[in-house]
Order: C-alpha cells, then structure tokens, then sequence
C-alpha cells in the first residue's frame, strides 16, 4: 500500500462544470424544441451548421494550443496528433461548452436568415468571441451574441423578414412591422404603434415573428425556473436585470401616457418585457458565468447596467438588437466591476448608494427625453 | 451550484455511536522532543534512566514560555529516534519503554474540593503552566496564556461543536466523560469570577442534549447551559461560534476577551479538569481512525505517544490496499496529511482518516463565483488566485489574503476541481514579504 501525500482540503464536492454546463443545456431543451416544432428545417439545418462549426473551431484550437514543441524531430500526422490531444485537453466539457454556444446562437437568429449568414456568425462568433480569448473560462463577451450580432450587422438586409408557419402567419396588414421595427421615425412610436398589432398573449406565446427561439417565453420561463432551481445559474443577474428593466420600463410608460393618454403604461411595461430578446438574455444570456463578474454586488451591478443600457439603446437609439448590445456592453464592464480596487463580496454602503444611482439617474434622463424631449411625438 | 455551500457530507455515522476502546497499552510510547511552537528542547533524563509516570522529562523552549514534558508512562528512557509528527515533519522523539507498573510521579496528587475552591486564578495558571494544558483541539495554543488576561469575563463558551467532517472524538468525549466536563467548566468559572458558560454543540447532536439536559440538572444553579448552534462548516470557528451562542460579532484578529468572552475545547476542559483536580499532565486523549481507506472505523481513548501502528491493526487494517491512501492527520478539510503512517500521537491529534487518494481534473476556471460566496471571512479567493498567476504583489496584498483561515471551503465548493486553498497559501507568502 502506497500513501501519498496531498495538501489540504482533501474533500470535495460532487457538483462541478459538467454539471452546471448540462444544466444549461437541459434548461435550453424545451425552447429548441419547441422551436423545431414550430420550424423545422430552419432550426435543424441551423443547428447542424452551427454545432458541428463550434465543436470542430474548439477542436482545432486544442489542438494548436497544445502543438509539440518544435525541437527539430520529426513527427508524423499520427503521433503529432497523439500528443495534442493527450492528458483530456479535450474532454467533454469542451463540447458542453461549445454545443451552449451553438444552441444560444441557433436560437437568437431569425429564421428568415440565409445559411452562409449562420456559417459566418457561428465561426466569427467561436473564433472571435471566444477562442481568440483563450477559450473555455478566458473570453471577455458572449459568443454567441457576437456571433449573432455580427451576422445581423453584416447581412441584415438579406434576411427574409417573415417565414409562415402552422403556428404564425403573417397577416397582410402587418406585413412591415415586427415588434421592435418599423417605418415611423422615433423606435418609441413604432413601439406605442406595433402594441395595436399584437395582442399581449400572441406576444407571451411567440406567434409573433422573430428569432427562431428568442419568441416563446413559456419556455424560456420553464427553462428559468429549472435553472434557479439548480442553481446554475445566479439568480442575482436574473432579478436585477429583469427588475431594473421592468421599473424603467415602467416609467417610460408612464412619460408616455402623459403625453398621449391612450396608452396604457401598465401594458407598455408588459408588451416591453416579453418583446425581443428581453427574457432570453436576461436567463441564457447574462447568467453565463464566464462574462459576468464574480462578487454578488457586481452581480447586481452588472445586471442594472445591462438593463439601462437595453432601455436606452431600445427606446432613445435607432439601432436594432438591444438586448444583444447590452449584453456586450455589461460583458465588457463586467471586469471593471471586479477590479480588485474596490471589489468585495459585501455589499457596502458606497455599493448600495451607486446601484440606486445607477436606476435613478437613467431613469431621470428617460423621463426627461420622453416626456419633455422629442423621442416620442404621439 | 452558484450558491453559499456551507454543508459537507460529514460521515460521522460512521463512528458517532461506537464506545472508545480504552486500556490500549503498549510497549513503546514516544513524546516530541520539539514542536510547531517550541523549536528547542533540554532533555532531563539520561538514557536507560527509569522514569515515573507524569514525570517531568525534558523541558521544550518556545519564543515566549517554556512548555515541560511529561513522561506518558513508567518505564525506561530509551533515547530519541525520528518518527513524523502531527505537522508532517520528521522530529525526534523520546521513546520510553512501558513497564506496565503505572507507578506515578509524586508530584501527582488529588485536591480535596476544599483545596480547589480556595484557588485563585494566579494559582490554577501556575498548575496549567506546570501541565502543559495546551488548546486540545488542535491549535495547541498554551491554555495558561489565555488565563493571563486581566480583562473582566462574564461568559464562557465550551467548544464542542467539531464541525469537521469525520471525527468524532470530542463527540465521544462529552458523552463519555459529562462530570469530567462540567467540574471543569465550573473550575475555570471560579477562577475568572465568571457567572455564565454555555457548552456549545450542533444542533444536530441529540444524543450529546439528551446526556447534558440530565447532567446540567445535578448543577443547578451553576449557570452553566447547553446551546444549540448551526449545524455547517465552519461553525466551530471561534468567530461563527461566538456569533451564534451570544450574538456578538466579533472583528476578525481580535480577542474574544476585549469583549468579555473566552473560550476553550472540550478536550481541554478535561485536560484542565485532570490538572485541577489530580495536579496530572495530559497523559491520554480520545482520537478516532476513520476514513474510507479503513475497515472498521473506530473511537479510542490512548495515551498520547502511541504509534498510530499499533492502533491500524485493532481496526481491521487498511481497505482495499493496492489502492493509493491519503492519510491525514485532523479533519479532512484543514488537517495536515503525512507521507508516512509512522505517526505518532500528540496531545493535539483528534483523528487520523485514511482515504483513498481521488484524483481530480482540474477545469480552467469558470468564475461561477462559488468560492466568493462560500468564503467566511469574505475574502474573493478566486480574485487572490489570479493575482497570485500573475505575480501581482500589489494586487495580492490588496486583496488581503492574511484574513483567511484555511477552511478549504473555496476548494470544497470549486466546480473546476482546482485547490484554490493552495493559492491562498502561497498569496499568504507573497503577501508577507
């Protein structure tokens, strides 16, 4: 019997990355299912390409990662191969990884997109979102949402916008708008405009054009609650982002209804939180433990910056993708946040007071804009 | 998952409710000549010279007090040979050979409780001086440093919480010895002038409360009580422990007496309880081998100097023995683990739990942030970690690693299976230059 010596603690607990990566995985089933109900080919064929390029680009980064050292012997393919790939450098948690990217990516494209538009974000999103990064653990943003926005950005203009389905038909009337686009000059009027085209429950239920999986929050929702159950996912984000979004939400609705009183700001609040990609980035997308930061209070701060930046880009920019650039934003403080000057896992007074700032103060100038600038004319 | 982990699997079923063995008595017994506080060491005796029981045999020199070294047994000093301390280091040790006569030192004699109750405090510090009562529960901290404070104490607090996983000698030890414990609580209170003491157990602990609600009736009116804390890890930090039994949250550093407050193991109640009452030296302490790399996991009352070799045996051997072992000294989350199991007991080890070696993938980390969460000094271990990769003294310091206590929560709770404890350890280092 050999005895080895190994320092302290000598237990540890059974829960690890495997784990909390399935866990997502698991979460993201019933909204990509539901999604290859709903369109089959597009989701199939998106998701093949999508999965086998991420899976493959992390494959290859291990294996140039790990090259044998070029100290003059030769190597054939074979044994070149064999010392890349040995000790587990890739291992299952590196295809869980990938395979969240690829379903997050595959779920936030339109299924009106073209396939080279999917090749092409699905590769710059691994590639430059992540691996260039250092890989698993390393990146600064979300791949997934650098994928999709570099797709959106790039080729845009050649998505079809509505592909019919049993579930949604595009009516005639509406043959120009979807939720968050249209022809008026301020995005706020499109908004107030669009809430007469849907009903809230079309909007709940996804019967409304969209991304392939960003639309049906039911599942989305069941995909939340198996996540904070398990506790894969940090309810912090959740709430402060949701939270934050629904209260400024709540008081541009409010300056709204002030200057036109037909507006119920009750329902602006909820038409604004189930429209876009509002409740899948908030549970997939933000949660991602590697782009956001470490301490609780960061958390919450990383959730409310995220959440003013979706009010103002939404309703004050005229940019498409709210959701997807707030994301990035949050993602690129989220190590500010966590510098080691003032970062600390209690919450201080300083925090407390610069997390209300951080509300009140966009929440003024959205006041401001909306009920005494010009974003909304009526 | 992504939350405060607090609760490790404990294993004690696996020894709580078993007697220990006592009259274990073997041939050769061994006392450190030097230890983690004392660097050097005069021996008294010559070799071959016959020793008494409880004598003193040699006297350990440490930066501020010396610490005596009492014979474990009567026999016959047979010289110094290397052997690994509880520490993981190779020392030297005094080995005496037991003649099995139990002839004791004259220095041991029993005080009628008329002798006790006129004892001031100065004089039970010189007896415990004289003992070399140290912290029994691990930190072998000298118990006479504490008693020479001059602050008021209105509370004292019995630490027998044991939150480490595994061992279960103190649990024994309250069950076992109840009166032992109590008399020396009621000891210590008379030496501070001292009104109120709680003995402090989990919650979880039935067996102990059913004991104690009977006992504490015979010492009515002594004000000592039972109290129930959490049941987690660490609870049995003094910090934790203070919180929970009075309420008062304790700075990290500072001496529970600045706020009227001290406290001691169980172990080292009854330590102190043997000292008061038969002016006797630690001379035996309850262990408990456990783990599983062992067949039958058992408790013990041994002399202190008993090679763990000749406990091994009485519990059936080591399991599955092609397997690689872990053998550890103390608690599996902070104990030290030796490379040998030619370890002697001191009066400081509690346990030995041999495990089969595990081997774990270390993940690059994901900053899921658990450690944060699960840290008790609210320190940022995973922040102190990547300082520590980048060679940042600046940002180490910073981020004030000294504060931390090893509970080894921050590797416990790693989902990438890295020991983050190890890079704490070394931020210590970086920290201290």
């Amino acid at each position: 019997m050999t005895i080895v010596k190994e320092n302290s603690p000598h237990l540890r607990r059974k829960a690890d990355v495997t784990r909390m990566m399935s866990d997502v995985l698991i979460a993201l089933a019933p909204t990509l299912i539901f999604s290859f109900v709903v369109y089959p080919i597009n989701t199939l064929i998106f998701y093949a390409i999508s999965l086998a390029i991420m899976i493959l680009s992390e494959f290859i980064y291990v294996g140039l990662r790990n090259m044998p050292p070029k100290d003059g012997t030769k190597r054939t393919f074979k044994e070149w191969f064999q010392y890349a790939y040995k000790d587990h450098h890739f291992n299952r948690n590196n295809v869980l990884s990938a395979s969240i990217t690829a379903t997050i990516f595959t779920l936030v494209m339109p299924a009106g997109a073209p396939i080279y538009a999917v090749i092409i974000g699905a590769l710059v999103g691994i590639v430059f979102g992540k691996l260039v990064f250092g890989g698993l653990g390393s990146n600064i943003f979300n791949p997934a949402v650098v994928g999709m926005l570099f797709a959106k950005l790039c080729f845009g203009s050649q998505y079809v916008k509505y592909v019919d389905t049993w579930f949604y038909t595009a009516p005639d009337a509406v043959a120009g708008p979807s939720m968050l686009s249209g022809g008026l000059s301020s995005t706020l009027d499109n908004f107030v405009n669009n809430m007469n085209y849907y009903s809230l429950g079309d909007l709940f239920l996804g019967r409304i054009p969209g991304t392939l999986g960003e639309v049906y929050k039911i599942t989305i929702l069941v995909g939340m609650v198996y996540l904070l159950i398990r506790r894969s996912a940090d309810y912090r984000i959740i709430l402060s982002y949701l939270g934050t979004f629904t209260l400024l939400s709540l008081i541009v609705g409010l300056s709204v209804f002030g200057k036109n009183n037909d507006v119920n700001p009750w329902m602006f609040t909820l038409y604004s939180l189930f429209s876009g990609g509002v409740l899948f980035g908030a549970v997939f997308m933000l949660t991602d433990p590697v782009t956001s930061p470490i301490n609780p209070p960061s958390r919450v701060m990383f959730g409310i910056i995220a959440a003013v930046s979706t009010v103002f880009i939404r309703y004050l920019a005229a940019l498409p993708e709210g959701v997807g650039f707030s994301i990035l934003i949050a993602n690129m403080i989220a190590c500010v946040l966590d510098h080691y000057e003032w970062s600390s896992s209690i919450y201080t007074k300083k925090k407390i007071i610069g997390m209300v700032c951080l509300v009140v103060i966009p929440a003024l100038i959205l006041f401001l804009c909306v009920y005494l600038g010009g974003v909304y004319n009526g | 998952m992504i939350s405060k982990t607090r609760y490790i699997e404990d294993s004690k079923n696996l020894t709580s409710l078993l007697p220990s063995i006592r009259y274990v008595n073997p041939k050769y017994l061994f006392c450190p000549v030097t230890n983690a506080r004392c660097a050097t060491a005069d021996i008294l005796v010559k070799e071959g010279e016959h020793v008494n029981c409880c004598q003193k045999i040699g006297m350990r020199h440490g930066p501020f007090f010396d610490q005596p070294i009492h014979a474990p047994c009567s026999g016959t000093y047979l010289g110094t040979e290397k052997h690994y301390h509880r520490n993981g280091k190779l020392v030297d040790f005094m080995k005496i050979e037991n003649d099995f006569q139990e002839t004791y030192d004259p220095s041991v004699k029993t005080r009628t409780p008329e002798e006790i109750a006129a004892l001031s405090k100065e004089e039970m510090t010189q007896i415990i001086k004289d003992c070399a009562l140290v912290g029994l529960g691990g930190s072998s901290f000298p118990t006479y440093v504490k008693f020479q404070t001059d602050k008021p104490i209105n509370m004292i607090l019995i630490n027998g919480i044991e939150c480490e996983p595994y061992i279960t000698a103190d649990h024994r030890l309250m069950l076992e010895y109840p009166y032992r414990i109590m008399d020396g609580i009621k000891y210590v209170m008379q030496a501070f002038n001292c009104k109120h003491a709680k003995i402090c157990i989990k919650k979880k602990y039935k067996d102990i409360k059913m004991v104690y609600d009977q006992v504490i009736k015979e010492y009515a009116g002594s004000g000592i009580e039972l109290c129930l804390v959490g049941n987690y890890y660490p609870q049995g930090w003094e910090v934790e422990m203070i919180k929970n039994a009075t309420g008062i949250k304790l700075k990290q550093g500072e001496l529970p007496s600045n706020r009227g407050i001290i406290n001691f193991n169980v172990s080292t109640i009854v330590g102190l309880y043997k000292a008061v009452k038969y002016n006797m030296p630690v001379i035996k302490r309850n262990i408990t081998i456990t783990g599983d790399g062992i067949n039958y996991p058992k408790n013990f009352r041994v002399r202190v100097g008993t090679s763990i070799k000749e406990l091994i045996p009485l519990c059936g051997g080591y399991k599955n023995p092609d397997k690689e072992k872990v053998f550890i000294l103390g608690g599996p989350m902070m104990g030290a683990s030796v490379p040998n199991d030619d370890v002697i007991i001191s009066k400081t080890v509690t346990s030995i739990i041999v495990l089969d070696k595990t081997e774990y993938h270390e993940e690059p980390c994901v900053r899921c942030g658990s450690c944060v969460l699960s840290c008790p000094t609210h320190l940022e271990p995973v922040q102190i970690m990547n300082a520590v990769k980048a060679m940042d003294k600046e940002r180490v310091k910073k981020l004030n690693p000294l504060k931390c206590i090893e509970c080894g929560l921050c590797s416990y709770s790693c989902t990438s299976k890295i020991n983050v404890t190890d890079y704490i350890r070394k931020a210590k280092i970086m920290a201290k230059l």
